[in-house]
């Protein structure tokens, strides 16, 4: 009997052995993708591949939403009609122009997402070992960072940071907005010399000396505004900070850089005397900036949105070439189309009159519109990308890019340093003599608010109109279906969702 | 490669064969099986001898043998649809035994390594067996819908091979999968979809197929579903949502059974849609356009759209199968084959499945060994109809508000389209596309049980499953809808393989001291999952051929790789689990199991997951009335996990981005980013669910019932959460600090109402109610997408606390004002809860089964209750403005007050009640007298499934559920041009030779 028991157990110590061995030790083994661990402030990443994904990013602001619609549909140069069912949509975009938005907003909330982990990858770039960066990638990622960086600063007034080695259990700290200045400001003093000089034709979608120096006048022209006690105002231009704005737009202009003859040359494929920075067109061109104006009656069929303002406008003079170029309409493809402003009768490729579809009338864009209710012809569409390559001889691969920053740019904010520092004579000759290329006579004698009209001339719907007219103080005034005069609306609100996930940060005055 | 590693050990076969010597004295019993009614010999039914695994069927005369092992003294008599019996036996070694008819009682239910009799089951399972299967269904899932009390099946779609959700006592989790955990034939089955979805850019999303279309539901033999915590324990991490167990059919009768079976069906569109015809279309064009030309809209057709792009949607199904079942062994082999049609043209499905399922005994009858194999082969061929497409409308969508007076075809044949890119006609839509998902797969396992002593048994159990599944997707350069496909033309090949190895060993031990039967189970699991896939998207065609945009990809002029992935996932788990039963009064159960993941780091590989029940058998004691049959209250409690997430989202890595093609028709290519944050704290969510139940029966259990109250609290929620910015994504998982609890009540009913020889009436009834609840939840989350025209960025369903889960978040719609613009009693821009929920409050189904000797009758309604809908169709497509841009509307359109230059923005307006009650299934069948010596029977059956539907809810069908996830957040209770449903006849026979 006793040999039997130990017959039994024998064998069912044997399976139970076999039964309850583990097969594995549960650590995972990646193919589709490397770890990346971190380890004191680096981290194990490919600075090169990175660096080219930080560039990619920039693709996404050639959207219509989110990043470019809060400093363009919150301004006096756009405006989003709702059209019966059409542009609706929640609310999203008639709150941006009316300025009553909220801490829900979804491009309030998509923007602050899409720029802060853009910052934070600009600084994986910067930690990563394998390989580290050069100095010159070092240099692009710091140019890059200041770029994103700059515009949280800009549209929320604090900017959070995370550094590589904090993880998902950290807070991120919160930088104050004239903190986040020097901050920004030192990235890019750092970033200068170990940058490439780019003059036109070169690889302008690469950070090059003149998109730093470019950046940099961008951001000692705001200076005031970004260090203000109160974020409203008043702001204290100080001459020393207007001659870096010189200095840099100088540096620029040294590099080569020479205004486009025909203005609307700048946004066709091959342009190159102006382009200083640009998209690299890797998943984001020109399109949506066409569709986003354009009828569905048009050619090529649009989406029916957003137009200018009858004031906007009314502020060119006929003979300025940035007013418009007529249509060819010479049977060509999309050679109905005007560039610039579209108003009135639309014709289309042959010279026929269009027809809109939606309600069987001749289409015809009418200046004046509202921001809700308003019928599918009412706005002046405005075409700066005129899709006359699109489709057409060249491939569309080679659309042109998207322009981040150009000349045009440059000079104007050259003349208003001059204006402001109270070189009101050098300030005349600068910009008049852009304006000359632009086919108008001088602005003298130049005064603040000239000079915020002409900046709304040379780039409008550009993307910076928010930043003028918040520094030149016409913000809080109101314009065609905007009331508010809240100041409190110079900076947007810190999403409410992103007030959960970090109790560092405290919600912006006014909501 | 360590699993095979440790399979091939080599130890496992050498102890089998250690084992094998030990024979030991028994004796030999033989006798015969009877129905006690008809005294006809029961064919197949199961003899056991008690406390060991030896079993013996009975053969064609009813007549078993089996050998009974010294100190055995019982031997238990089991068919399906009797009363189990226990005979003890005395001197004789002959044992006749007659059957009578069973109530649900002694039905053996499955409950996870093992089955109990029902009467002894101490958690909260519903049973559903191939006599109360729902008629017709093309997925396991329908065949359970309605006919379990708590378990709420909804088809997404009227889609054939659509996907479905399925929820057990509510929805206990945000993200992840709701859906249960599927356990077919002992392998658990992984979470993810075997099959890809595509997303055509202007067209949106198309629908992932539902992953369980591979088996065929004519093999299944029963489906238990373990529905508390103290059932679903034992599967630990995966138990949380509950357990669906699918039992496929094996062997039977001795003789050997060779069936076949066919079946007709023929759909037709339920319900439409009311709109416009031609002529009103243009008056009422014209009253919104006073001054304009009608004939800018006026095409000159006069076209019912609907009727264009619907068929009547003919199936055919063939089931051919063979088996027989013996003492020692069984097998069956079956095919099936499925060609159904959709409702839409040139959308249907077609599966051919084989299934092996055999056993074999061997030593004695202490070693057995079986095996269940089915590979199956589906095709699926979609609908241009997609989940979030915007203005342009998908297919469906444009049958809506497709101009009628758009002719169909233009005069040289060529189907007609208007030319305005966001108008695309329907019929062009089907023509001009094509969708075709081919998939493959093989499920399997093989197992050997090992009776050690006549109280120790060893299972192992190797179990594959293996999947791939190819989807084309192609839209023609012709078809004029969209910026990204006129011109260019379209195709995605999106490609995906998935697979599991599962290898399982356990222990159950059964005895019994004086008055305590006890079993024990103990055991190890290995699971390994791995997913992988590809896509690749091509454009600028040089062809307008669909086929040869497909067959012959080079004809593109761009093509981008989006990209690929594999990943691996591990799962291992170490279970227990006691049964004690005490003077057959009182019933124990506690089980315990710790499972380790590779979905989880750091410190929380492992989680553990204990439960308890207990069951009180009221009948059993003395002073229980002799009016209960049976009587039972029944408490448990237990803790159980939810892991369905991404794979490794707590180590810090990277990988390349997806690439595609814009719109423009430009390739882009993807850039190196990140996966996720270093994130080692990440672990299960949690539920613990108490239930207490009670189970009755009267009157010799004519009437027999249960009720159960649950309450289930989910802690540790696992949520995509906004990440504190500057973070490496937009978004990390975390395990939020908030809860979400489901209470609830379910109750069914089982009455023999008339119970004659020659008529027989059934009643099975069952109820249940659910309330959800988010607690503690300090921050929100928006999703339930709404789209169509203006309607970017719009969004109805917010996860707040203290509302329930996807409660409505909206608007609150207050008329229109003189101008028939919409006002709000919030203000324009201010959505609020308004305290509706997409979650059903009530659910139940009824059937009634009559028998009239040879004629039987089975009636069956389903319905749910106290939930809304939000109809983002109506949402999008009927409203005064569309009308007077030149689109179909419904009739209650004019007239309703609304300017055509009104917003409509989501509100309460588009809000309905989703209350339905609908005849599923009528089925009448008639089993033929048959004198024939070669067919032992022959069935007839003529059955209807969706033939009335009872609601006030205005879209098609209120059983709807299009997935609208905003960021990953999954949606609940939206209906957005949904494939719509067929009310179904079909006629079939079977025989049985």
């Amino acid at each position: 009997m006793k040999n039997s028991k130990f017959f039994y157990l024998l064998p069912l110590f044997v399976l139970g052995m076999l039964a309850f061995q583990a097969c594995t030790d549960l650590e995972v083994e990646e193919t589709d993708s490397v770890f990346t661990p971190v380890t004191g402030n680096t981290f194990a990443g490919n600075a090169t591949n990175l660096l080219a994904a930080a560039y990619n990013d920039l693709n996404s602001v050639s959207d219509q939403a989110n990043i470019y619609s809060l400093y363009e549909h919150t301004s006096d140069e756009m405006i989003p009609p709702t059209r019966g069912t059409d542009w609706g949509d929640n609310g999203i975009w008639r709150t941006l122009h009316a300025h009553t938005w909220d801490a829900s907003h979804a491009y309030v909330l998509s923007s602050w997402n899409q720029l802060n982990s853009r910052v934070f990858r600009c600084n994986q770039v910067l930690a990563s070992t394998s390989p580290a960066p050069t100095a010159q990638e070092t240099a692009e990622a710091k140019f890059l960072r200041a770029y994103y960086m700059y515009q949280v600063m800009d549209l929320w007034g604090k900017v959070p940071f995370r550094n590589v080695n904090e993880g998902v259990d950290v807070n991120p700290r919160v930088l104050t907005r004239a903190e986040a200045f020097a901050f920004i400001e030192q990235d890019l003093l750092d970033a200068l010399p170990a940058l490439p000089v780019t003059g036109p034709g070169g690889d302008v979608t690469k950070a090059s000396r003149a998109a730093c120096n470019t950046l940099l006048a961008r951001l000692y022209l705001n200076k005031a505004v970004y260090t203000a006690a109160n974020p409203a105002g008043p702001y204290n231009f100080d001459p020393a900070d207007m001659d870096k704005v010189i200095a840099a737009c100088d540096a620029v202009i040294a590099d080569g850089f020479t205004l486009e003859p025909d203005y609307f040359n700048n946004f066709l494929t091959g342009a190159t005397n102006e382009l200083i920075f640009t998209c690299n067109g890797n998943g984001g061109s020109p399109q949506n900036r066409v569709h986003m104006t354009l009828h569905y009656d048009n050619n090529p069929s649009g989406w029916n949105g957003f137009t200018t303002l009858a004031d906007f406008y009314n502020k060119f003079e006929d003979g300025d070439q940035r007013k418009g170029k007529p249509a060819k309409r010479d049977s060509t493809r999309f050679s109905g189309l005007a560039f610039g402003f579209l108003v009135g009768q639309q014709y289309d490729d042959s010279n026929r009159v269009i027809i809109n579809s939606r309600n069987g009338l001749p289409l015809e864009f009418t200046p004046d519109v509202p921001l809700t209710g308003a019928n599918t012809a009412q706005g002046i569409r405005v075409l700066k990308y005129h899709p006359e390559e699109l489709n057409g001889n060249v491939d569309d691969t080679e659309y042109t890019k998207y322009i981040l920053f150009r000349l045009g740019d440059v000079i104007t904010m050259k003349a208003e340093a001059q204006l402001r520092k109270g070189a009101t004579g050098d300030a005349e000759a600068t910009i008049d003599a852009l304006r000359t290329v632009r086919g108008v006579g001088t602005l003298a004698p130049l005064t603040l608010e000239k000079m915020l009209d002409e900046r709304g001339r040379e780039m409008y719907w550009e993307g910076v109109r928010r930043i003028d007219q918040i520094r030149f103080g016409t913000w809080t005034s109101t314009w065609s279906n905007k009331t508010s005069t809240d100041p409190t609306r110079v900076l947007f609100p810190i999403p409410q969702q992103a007030l959960d996930s970090n109790p560092n940060l405290r919600q912006n005055d006014g909501y | 490669m360590k699993f095979l590693h440790t399979l091939t050990k080599g130890g496992l076969l050498a102890a089998l064969l250690l084992l094998s010597g030990f024979a030991m004295a028994q004796r030999t019993v033989t006798g015969t099986v009877t129905d006690a009614e008809t005294g006809d010999a029961l064919i197949g039914a199961s003899v056991s001898v008690v406390g060991t695994t030896r079993g013996a069927a009975t053969d064609i005369n009813g007549a078993y043998r089996i050998e009974v092992p010294a100190g055995s003294t019982q031997i238990r008599f089991a068919y399906t649809g009797y009363a189990e019996q226990v005979i003890t036996l005395g001197a004789s070694n002959t044992v006749d035994v007659s059957m009578k008819s069973s109530s649900v009682l002694d039905e053996v239910v499955v409950i996870g390594y093992g089955a109990v009799k029902k009467s002894d089951a101490t958690g909260a399972v519903s049973s559903v067996t191939e006599k109360n299967f729902n008629r017709n269904a093309v997925a396991p899932e329908q065949l359970i819908q309605g006919r379990a009390a708590g378990v709420v099946v909804t088809n997404n779609s009227g889609e054939p091979g659509a996907g479905i959700n399925i929820r057990i006592r509510g929805t206990s989790s945000v993200y992840g999968s709701n859906n249960p955990l599927f356990v077919v034939d002992g392998v658990p089955l992984g979470g993810g979809e075997t099959s890809g979805g595509t997303d055509v850019r202007g067209l949106g999303r198309q629908t992932v197929r539902n992953p369980l279309n591979f088996l065929n539901p004519n093999d299944i033999a029963s489906i238990d579903i373990l529905k508390d915590a103290s059932a679903t324990a034992i599967y630990g991490s995966r138990g949380a949502n509950g357990v669906v167990i699918i039992t496929t059919k094996s062997g039977q009768s001795g003789k050997g059974v060779l069936e076949y079976g066919y079946t007709l069906g023929i759909g037709q569109l339920a319900n439409k849609y009311d709109l416009l015809d031609a002529r009103t279309f243009l008056a009422e064009w014209q009253k919104l356009n006073p001054g304009a030309n009608p004939s800018e809209v006026n095409y000159g057709g006069d076209t019912d759209w609907q009727e264009e792009i619907t068929q009547t949607a003919m199936s055919h199904s063939h089931n051919l199968s063979f088996g027989a079942g013996g003492q020692n062994g069984d097998y069956r082999f079956s095919l099936g084959y499925l060609d159904q049609d959709g409702l839409i043209l040139e959308s249907g499905i077609r599966r051919l499945s084989g299934r092996f399922n055999g056993s074999k005994k061997f030593w004695d009858d202490r070693l057995k060994i079986s095996t269940n194999v089915t590979i199956s082969q589906t095709r699926d061929f979609g609908a241009p109809i997609t989940e979030n497409v915007g203005y342009e409308g998908d297919a469906w969508a444009n049958a809506l508000k497709g101009n009628p007076t758009w002719p169909t075809r233009t005069a040289d044949g060529k189907v007609f389209q208007s030319g305005l890119v966001g108008e695309p006609s329907p019929l062009a839509m089907i023509e001009l596309s094509e969708d075709r998902t081919n998939g493959l797969r093989a499920l399997g396992n093989m197992n050997a049980e090992l009776e050690i002593t006549k109280n120790l048994t060893f299972k192992t159990v190797l179990g594959g499953d293996r999947s791939i599944s190819s989807r084309k997707s192609a839209y023609s350069r012709d078809l004029v809808a969209g910026n990204a496909i006129g011109g260019k033309g379209r195709l995605n090949v999106v490609d995906v393989e998935y697979g599991s190895k599962l290898w399982e060993n356990y222990f159950t031990y059964t005895k019994t001291f004086g008055s305590v039967d006890f079993t024990g189970l103990l055991g190890y699991s290995y699971q390994q999952f791995e997913y992988a896939g590809k896509t690749n998207a091509y454009s600028k065609f040089s062809t307008s051929e669909l086929e040869l945009m497909i067959n012959n990809t080079a004809t593109a002029g761009v093509s981008a790789i989006v990209n690929s992935y594999r990943s691996v996932d591990e799962l291992q788990s170490y279970f227990g689990r006691v049964n004690f039963g005490i003077k057959d009064k009182y019933l124990l159960t506690a089980t315990v199991r710790a499972d380790g993941s590779t979905r989880f780091g750091g410190d929380n590989k492992y989680g553990y997951f204990p439960s308890a029940a207990f069951k009180w058998r009221i009948t059993n004691e003395e002073f229980c009335p002799d009016l209960f049959s049976d009587l039972g209250l029944r408490l448990g409690y237990g803790v159980t996990g939810n892991q369905e997430i991404g794979h490794n989202l707590y180590l810090s890595r990277q990988r390349f981005s997806d690439g595609g093609i814009d719109d423009g028709g430009n390739a882009f290519t993807g850039s190196q980013g990140n996966v996720a944050f270093e994130n080692p704290g990440l672990k299960w969510e949690t539920t613990a669910q108490i239930n207490v139940g009670l189970d009755w029966g009267f009157w010799n259990s004519r009437l027999s019932g249960s009720i159960d109250y649950y309450k289930k609290n989910t802690t540790d929620m696992l949520v995509r959460v906004l990440a504190a910015q500057p973070a490496p994504n937009e978004f990390v998982w975390e395990n939020l600090d908030a809860d979400i609890e489901n209470t609830g009540v379910e109750l069914s009913l089982n009455l023999a109402a008339i119970d004659k020889e020659k008529f027989d009436w059934r009643i099975l009834g069952n109820v249940a109610f659910n309330s959800n609840k988010v607690k503690k939840f300090a921050s929100f989350l928006n999703t339930g997408e709404i789209n169509g025209q203006g309607l970017t960025g719009a969004y109805a369903q917010r996860i707040a606390q203290d509302q329930s889960l996807f409660a409505y978040f909206v608007r609150d719609f207050a008329g229109y004002d003189s101008e028939g613009i919409a006002q709000y009693a919030n203000g324009l821009d201010a959505q609020v809860f308004v305290d509706k929920s997409p979650l059903p409050k009530m659910t139940l189904g009824i059937t009634n089964q009559f028998q009239f000797g040879n004629l039987d009758v089975s009636i069956f309604f389903t319905g749910q209750y106290g939930h809304y809908i939000y109809n983002n169709t109506a949402n999008a497509l009927f409203t005064a403005g569309a009308l007077g841009a030149g689109r179909n509307v419904t009739a209650d359109v004019p007239g309703s007050g609304e300017s055509r230059n009104n917003a409509p923005d989501v509100s309460t307006r588009f809000l309905e009640k989703g209350d339905f009650m609908r005849l599923q299934d009528l089925t009448i069948g008639y089993n033929l007298p048959l004198k024939s010596k070669n067919i032992s029977g022959l069935r007839i059956f003529v059955s209807g499934q969706n033939l009335m539907l009872f609601t006030d809810y205005s879209g098609l069908d209120p059983e709807v559920n299009v997935n609208k996830a905003l960021n990953g957040i999954p949606s609940a209770g939206i209906d957005y041009n949904a494939y719509p449903r067929a009310r179904n006849i079909s006629i079939g026979a079977n025989v049985t030779f």
